[in-house]
């Protein structure tokens, strides 16, 4: 780039010039002897990229790698390999489905010491009745009504609800 | 066949951009690392990248700027990665690649001393606007070759360039030390 004094640039300070005078003697150093020899000896030296595969020297002056068609077949046969590879690995690496069938927990054995022999736990919903003495003869069993009209069915319905066959005695 | 002639094409091409760019390289090198060795080691890095991507050669458009822009890239890399460097070194370096222009030993270490302190301000400047004044004291490079460099518009380089030199006039006026 131009001096201070001709790119336009303001250079305020006198000493701003005189350390870009020390940059520019510093910037225009000699480089060192031989040099270009020792970087050309370096190159010459390091091994040359450019291709993934580096076929032997000896292949390209004859035989089936010299032909680019053959070349690219065997290519391709190389990326079916390694494709065809990781597809099997995928599919074992598949998680496992998922069942059809929920396997249940065991079932609960029923309070009481008894074993439930594989019976289901049966919620306590329902009282069953209670009959602490056998059936008087006296008593009249209690026969459902046949065929009585729906207001007759909602008293006797009442009536049995209400009858010592349904409360339980403590 | 036709390979191997490419490729002695690509190494004739390498051999003629080291015989053209590789002293200006290494000036560009040393005036941020300000050592002998490690300027050569960096230009020696700049062409391996280029021989990596000698095929592509042909498609720059400014070879020189863009061998500058791979040493600068270079040479900054290194610099992160390095100590500070102290002065007494710079003042050591100077005094031995200093050219002697008739100068006795004493003028030649008092000039020593006297860039290792310029050198020591301009670290002290932000690094955009260090980067800017070390560049533009390469007459070869003009504002817009800077730019390119830098990977910015020639406006931001003369915007820079002005900042850091109202930086380092106040420096001068009030100089603060390095710690």
């Amino acid at each position: 780039m131009k001096s201070p004094a001709q790119d336009g640039l303001p250079t305020g300070h006198p000493g701003v010039a005189d350390a870009e005078a020390a940059l520019r003697c510093i910037a225009g150093l000699p480089a060192p002897a031989g040099l270009e020899v020792r970087i050309k000896s370096t190159l010459e030296a390091a091994p040359h990229a450019g291709k993934v595969l580096s076929w032997p020297a000896a292949a390209f002056s004859s035989g089936w790698v010299a032909r680019p068609l053959l070349r690219g077949a065997a290519a391709a046969a190389i990326v079916l390999v390694v494709v065809g590879g990781g597809w099997g690995i995928f599919r074992k690496a598949q998680p496992a489905r998922t069942p059809s069938a929920v396997l249940m927990p065991p079932r609960l054995a029923a309070p009481g010491g008894f074993s439930s022999a594989g019976a289901m736990r049966t919620p306590q919903t329902l009282i069953a009745p209670r009959v602490s003495q056998p059936v008087a003869a006296s008593v009249k069993p209690l026969v459902a009504p046949k065929s009585l009209p729906r207001a007759k069915k909602a008293v006797s319905r009442q009536k049995i609800q209400n009858s010592e066959y349904a409360r339980p005695k403590d | 066949m036709h390979d191997q002639a490419r490729q002695h094409a690509d190494e004739s091409a390498l051999a003629a951009l080291v015989d053209e760019y590789a002293s200006m390289l290494y000036r560009v090198a040393y005036s941020v690392l300000r050592n002998a060795a490690d300027a050569e080691d960096a230009v020696q890095e700049a062409f391996l990248r280029v021989l990596r991507h000698r095929a592509t050669l042909h498609e720059v458009r400014d070879q020189r700027v863009w061998l500058i822009r791979i040493v600068w890239n270079i040479v900054l890399d290194r610099k992160r990665r390095a100590r500070t460097r102290p002065e007494t070194d710079d003042i050591a370096e100077l005094g031995r690649v200093l050219p002697a222009h008739g100068l006795n030993a004493e003028e030649r270490a008092a000039a020593a001393q006297h860039h290792a302190g310029v050198l020591a301000q301009v670290e002290m400047l932000p690094a955009k606007e260090r980067e800017v004044l070390v560049l533009s004291a390469f007459e070869e490079l003009t504002s817009v070759e800077i730019a390119e460099v830098l990977d910015i518009t020639e406006s931001s380089v003369r915007s820079r360039l002005f900042r850091a030199r109202n930086l380092m006039a106040d420096l001068l006026q009030h100089p603060r030390s390095l710690r």
